[in-house]
């Protein structure tokens, strides 16, 4: 076997981190608002499943005349849209009938779970085999080719040849950085999440922050789904595609520190080394000992952030409690 | 003290009922009253093991023209000890006469049930211990898989450019590995130049690693991918960058119609439809029993005409006619491993004990002959283990 293969284990990397982004930044904002979602793996199979439905029900429906585009667009809208409605049972669950944030996350994964395998099966009865959309469509889901960025050696490779899913995850990082930092929504929804009693009496509305926070947040893990579903299996329904995916998010959340910026890193360290094995494999090391260091660097980062003490980047003040007006 | 006692005897008389109503299936078994339990370790939907277990479950059914109640499935038993324990129980519970298990993981559970329920029969699939029990109502099954993958290593050894395969591999076990190892020999037989890198997954179905994993083998020269894992994503990930494919359980055509070639999978239904037969007909079943290509118990689905190398449906049914006949022997020849020496086939223990060595040209090892399950686990010269 020749040497590290650095441009080859950097691409996977990033495709293997991509899913884990959008489920760490979905987690990040629902969290931010105070409720621990940790129903991420559910939301994760409800997108995945959904988009690969809204694709081959579009397909099917429209026959001939499909159009990649429109049904690429359509998998990413339903899946974020499937997410969105984990997100807003959790919200209906918790803030309004105010039950218990880690009973019902854990529900909403046997749920999300359930659910979304029992969509993917009747697909794959309606299709007489394995699901999946047309070429065209997961021609858009394939690595992009930007005219001569693309085709510079080892930058276009690094940079410039993902598929279009790849750069949503970091825009998507980079507009909730901004939200989070640099507007009045942001600021009001830390402050939901740090004290709602303090923002409520400031007069901003702390269940509709909480529903929005939790329903955008549940879609954007939708589309962590979706990538799975539609980039990474070809718009193929695989079942039990997310496979555990959505808990290594729950944890990104603690070694992110909340923050939009360091889940980009997080994740690119987690699906890195998920994937070093195969890049690098050192004799003598099994694989259980590559498998446990995203978490071994979990712990590491909980015991520093713990002993700085950091008030800023710690988890939310509120995160798991329900908020009782009447009990202020 | 009265109210003690009253207690007691109401726990004594519970339990008796219990008693009772376990240990079913005494009494004659006939067509009519005959009930069979599979414990699962999966859900149906899986597209792959469970799947495969269940229809070959309704085939039996269908073969022996019973009714469908008469089989019990229970899905998704999985492996926790506990879990199996609760479903092998309410199998019993509910009156079953045989009742099978598919997952080596459900072994100790189904051997404990054996032995307290004396008149149930106990099948259990990729099993290794019925042959030491020495239970009557307690056998093994499997099928001779390797078989059917030493066909599908002939597609993949005509078909390569690069002379280099990959294979996707669930755990470092003899299952696995006399798997892996007939698919390469078979390969061999049709291209002398032919090596392999082998990466294992380190679990039976991981959809995005195997999907990895393929990548990765692609990026080092495979391309042929061959898997022993669940799903299909090692046939998208050689879809996707343009290489062949050889599958598992399920004919993935659909989901690579221009990678996947071929699928090896077992038909289950011709041991379950022989055990339930021979229940009925107060016939003994083998201890041990392992069938191939002869029986159909392993075959493989459909060629995938549109893109294998020409010749290979007449090389593949010419390998098969000689397996069949035996003049064809998988595991035989002097093998080596990748020092030169010979290739030894240990078993479970510590030292491990010599099973067999292939120490001349002459040398064979006939797997499954013995136990069902598979034993041959040496890594023979070819064949790379990456990590």
């Amino acid at each position: 076997m020749e040497g590290f293969a650095v441009v080859d284990f950097f691409f996977m990397a990033v495709i293997a981190a991509t899913p884990l982004l959008f489920a760490t930044l979905g987690e990040i904002l629902t969290q931010k608002s105070g409720s621990l979602n940790l129903g991420v793996e559910g939301m994760m199979f409800m997108g995945a499943a959904a988009g690969v439905a809204a694709s081959y029900i579009y397909e099917a429906t429209v026959g001939d005349a499909t159009l990649g585009f429109v049904s690429a667009i359509l998998a990413v809208l339903i899946g974020f849209l499937a997410g969105a409605l984990g997100g807003l049972i959790y919200s209906v669950l918790t803030v309004t009938f105010r039950a218990n944030q880690n009973v019902t996350g854990l529900a909403l994964t046997i749920f999300g779970i359930g659910a979304g395998n029992l969509v993917g099966e009747l697909l794959g009865i309606r299709a007489g085999g394995f699901t999946t959309v047309a070429e065209d469509t997961k021609r858009m889901f394939s690595s992009i080719s930007i005219p001569w960025l693309s085709d510079i050696p080892v930058i276009g490779r690094l940079f410039f040849s993902y598929n279009f899913m790849v750069y949503l995850a970091i825009i998507t990082a980079i507009v909730l950085m901004w939200i989070f930092n640099k507007t009045r929504v942001g600021l009001n929804l830390r402050g939901v999440g740090e004290s709602p009693a303090t923002a409520d009496a400031v007069g901003i509305n702390v269940t509709r922050y909480k529903y929005i926070a939790a329903i955008v947040g549940g879609g954007i893990c939708g589309l962590g789904g979706v990538f799975i579903s539609m980039a990474d299996n070809s718009g193929t329904w695989i079942f039990n595609c997310i496979a555990g995916r959505g808990w290594i998010a729950v944890a990104l959340v603690i070694f992110a520190a909340w923050r939009p910026s360091r889940a980009i890193i997080g994740a690119l360290l987690f699906g890195g080394l998920s994937v070093l094995r195969l890049y690098l494999p050192i004799d003598g090391i099994p694989a259980q000992v590559y498998n446990i260091l995203p978490f071994v660097a979990t712990i590491l980062v909980l015991i520093f952030t713990s002993i700085r003490q950091s008030k800023e980047h710690s988890q939310p003040k509120s995160c798991g409690i329900n908020y009782f007006r009447e009990e202020r | 003290m009265k109210k003690y006692l009253a207690i007691i005897l109401a726990l004594v008389m519970v339990f008796a009922l219990a008693a009772c109503g376990g240990g079913g299936g005494s009494g004659d078994v006939t067509k009519d009253n005959i009930k069979i339990g599979v414990v699962h370790i999966g859900p149906l939907a899986d597209q792959g093991y469970t799947y495969n277990h269940h229809i070959g479950a309704e085939k039996m059914i269908s073969n022996l023209g019973l009714r469908s109640d008469q089989y019990i499935p229970k899905f998704d038993a999985g492996v926790d000890p506990a879990k199996v324990t609760n479903s092998i129980n309410e199998l019993i519970q509910e009156g079953c006469h045989i009742i099978f298990a598919t997952s080596f993981s459900h072994q100790n559970q189904m051997i404990e049930a054996a032995r307290e329920n004396p008149n149930v029969v106990f099948a259990h699939a990729t099993g290794t211990n019925a042959i030491d029990a020495g239970l009557d109502n307690y056998h093994n099954y499997f099928a001779k898989i390797h078989e059917a993958r030493y066909l599908g290593g002939i597609a993949a050894g005509l078909r390569t450019e690069t002379n280099v395969l990959g294979y996707v591999a669930a755990h470092p076990f003899a299952e696995v590995i006399s798997g892996f190892t007939a698919f390469y020999l078979g390969a061999l037989s049709v291209n002398p130049d032919v090596t392999m890198e082998v990466i294992y997954i380190d679990s039976w179905g991981d959809p995005p690693l195997e999907q990895q994993v393929a990548t990765r083998l692609i990026e080092l020269g495979a391309d042929v991918i061959a898997q022993h894992s669940d799903s299909a994503t090692p046939a998208i990930a050689a879809q996707e960058r343009g290489a062949w494919h050889v599958g598992y359980n399920n004919d993935m055509r659909s989901a690579a119609p221009d990678a996947s070639m071929l699928s090896p999978r077992i038909d289950w239904s011709i041991y379950m439809t022989l055990a339930v037969d021979n229940l009925l007909n107060g016939k003994k079943t083998p201890v041990d029993w392992g069938e191939g290509l002869a029986s159909g118990a392993a075959f493989i689905t459909e060629l995938n005409t549109s893109i294998v190398a020409p010749g290979t449906a007449d090389a593949i049914e010419a390998a098969k006619a000689k397996i069949i006949s035996g003049e064809l022997k998988i595991f035989s020849g002097h093998l080596v491993d990748n020092d030169g020496n010979n290739a030894k086939i240990t078993g479970y223990g510590d030292p491990a004990p010599l099973i067999y060595e292939f120490t001349g040209p002459d040398s064979h090892f006939a797997e499954s002959a013995g136990p069902s399950a598979p034993s041959f686990n040496a890594i023979i010269k070819g064949i790379n283990i990456i990590s």
